[in-house]
């Protein structure tokens, strides 16, 4: 039954992309996040959807789009590196097989993100993205949400569409995303065509963002909370009344505590001492083994390298017996233990080059963000004055994923580069205004001069 | 039941937008990028015109014709 709703689905979008090919871009977006083929159970799953649907984007705008202001940026280019340095690092990597399996994704990740900017040419386009990517996101924080207050959860515990823990449907990475795109959420509300300012519109935000809040509560994600705590200090620059904003969440803060379960408190405390908790202590771990690593290899060591990690630590065993609570410290040996880390994944992988590309890539994204606000912040026309909130929703998004990579080795995760063309894709709709704008003041200038001259002539 | 329930949510908002998306006239061509492109081709024209006609009635004088016949190339 499910296999029929998404195929039916997917038919829809593939009829309406034969009027519009620009629809074929979406449904790769709705695609690649929620991952339909993973969720069916029987005819869906033998189906190539992902390579169809990037066939249908890819050829439609090759063949049938008017590619009318298609720019190639510096950003796209240095996705064009960090993925020919991928392929390369792949061909030497320590562990060839599984480095195979993770190029199988990364490199049509990053594909994608350097294609998508090149069919945002429109406004529309720019709109239509966002909201795809935000509905198909949506889709599964509001499953989760609903799960949390109906009283499931747990780390590990709670049960997404699929039970893979992977990609976006990991708990850590989910929380990441969910809380990245609440403000691109209120971007929506205040200024989106598609679904237009309504209360129902806005209803609706405030239930996803409750949701969106809850993931990090319902999967016990220590990151989902440090993003939150990101969103909040970034709240601050765009809150007019600070003071009141800092009581009002302080005061939501306090409300919620007594609804949250007593293994999320336990969970949490362990940010303060990561020495008592294993995940905890083999990051640190992991990290200074990557440093030593690329010392050795400062080129990275291909996809998956941090799997000839192995090492030893002291730890915290907590033994209760009856009213006493012994600590007895034992030592730790961990093997093949993952970066969680998006830094020390591209270090560990890509060496300095990779991680080097991946920062500037991201750093550019910030700074366009920034002169985007500034230069449009005072724009009024309904045509123009979208441009600056939607600029700072996609800088907080940035920045909270940054806030969230820190901690988790999503450095390629496939909704933050798709937010990345997005970032690209605005920085080049704002370009074209502007050299539109000033092709429109030369024609001008053009005119008056030429009106002078007659005048000149006229007089002589 | 949930999932069903967060499923078709989802999927039915995502077939509204993409329908809406589908009729609107912005879609393949920006309305605003069109309007300032339109804005400028036209004052382009106008501003050839008004050199064509300064230079027919200065009798073909020398400095705006001048002028003129580079508009005109353009």
């Amino acid at each position: 039954m499910k296999d029929l709703f998404f195929l039916a689905f997917i038919g829809y979008v593939l009829l309406l992309g034969l009027k519009r090919p620009f629809l074929w871009v979406l449904l790769y977006v709705y695609i690649d996040i929620l991952a339909p083929q993973r969720i069916g159970y029987s005819i869906i799953t033998t189906l190539p959807l992902s390579l169809i649907a990037f066939a249908a984007a890819f050829g439609g705008w090759l063949m049938l789009d008017r590619k009318e202001g298609a720019r190639f940026t510096l950003r796209q280019g240095l996705l064009l590196g960090l993925l020919a340095y991928c392929w390369w690092s792949t061909g030497r990597a320590d562990f060839p097989e599984e480095a195979l399996t993770k190029w199988d994704w990364v490199w049509k990740a990053l594909l994608f993100a350097i294609f998508l900017p090149l069919t945002l040419t429109t406004r529309a386009r720019i709109e239509g993205l966002g909201l795809v990517l935000l509905l198909s996101v949506a889709t599964i924080v509001i499953a989760t949400g609903l799960k949390v207050v109906t009283g499931g959860g747990g780390y590990g515990e709670l049960n997404f569409f699929v039970d893979d823990n992977s990609g976006i449907y990991e708990s850590s990475t989910l929380a990441t995303v969910a809380i990245g795109l609440i403000p691109l959420l209120w971007w929506f509300v205040k200024h989106g065509t598609i679904f237009p300012r309504h209360w129902t519109v806005t209803a609706f935000a405030a239930g996803l963002t409750f949701a969106a809040l809850l993931v990090p509560v319902g999967t016990e994600a220590r990151t989902g909370l440090l993003c939150i705590a990101a969103l909040a200090v970034l709240m601050l620059r765009y809150t007019r009344r600070r003071f009141l904003f800092i009581a009002g969440a302080g005061l939501l803060g306090i409300v919620a505590l007594p609804f949250l379960p007593q293994s999320y408190y336990d969970r949490m405390a362990t940010i303060a001492e990561p020495g008592g908790d294993e995940s905890a202590s083999t990051r640190v771990a992991v990290w200074k083994w990557t440093l030593d690593y690329v010392e050795q290899r400062p080129l990275g060591g291909g996809f998956d390298a941090y799997r000839s990690n192995r090492f030893t630590y002291v730890m915290p065993v907590k033994k209760t017996e009856g009213n006493t609570t012994a600590i007895r410290y034992q030592q730790v040996e961990d093997k093949a233990r993952a970066y969680h880390s998006s830094i020390f994944e591209m270090l560990g992988e890509q060496g300095w080059p990779g991680l080097a590309m991946w920062l500037m890539l991201h750093a550019l994204g910030l700074w366009q963000m920034e002169r985007i606000q500034r230069r449009w912040k005072r724009a009024e026309a309904e045509t123009e004055r979208w441009i600056a909130p939607m600029a700072a929703a996609l800088q907080m998004g940035a920045v909270i994923y940054l806030v969230g990579a820190l901690f988790q080795g999503i450095a390629y995760q496939p909704v933050m580069l798709m937010l990345v063309g997005l970032q690209t894709g605005l920085a080049t709709y704002c370009a074209r205004i502007d050299s539109a704008r000033s092709a429109l003041g030369r024609s001008v200038s053009r005119r008056a001069a030429a009106q002078g001259k007659m005048r000149g002539a006229v007089a002589a | 039941m949930i999932d069903t329930l967060a499923l078709a949510l989802g999927h039915g908002l995502m077939a509204i937008a993409m329908l809406r998306l589908v009729t609107r006239a912005g879609l393949d061509e920006d309305p605003l990028l069109g309007e300032l492109a339109a804005e400028a081709n036209s004052k382009r024209k106008a501003a050839s015109a008004s050199g064509r006609n300064a230079a027919r009635r200065s009798g073909g004088g020398g400095e705006v014709s001048g002028a003129a016949a580079a508009e005109a190339a353009e």
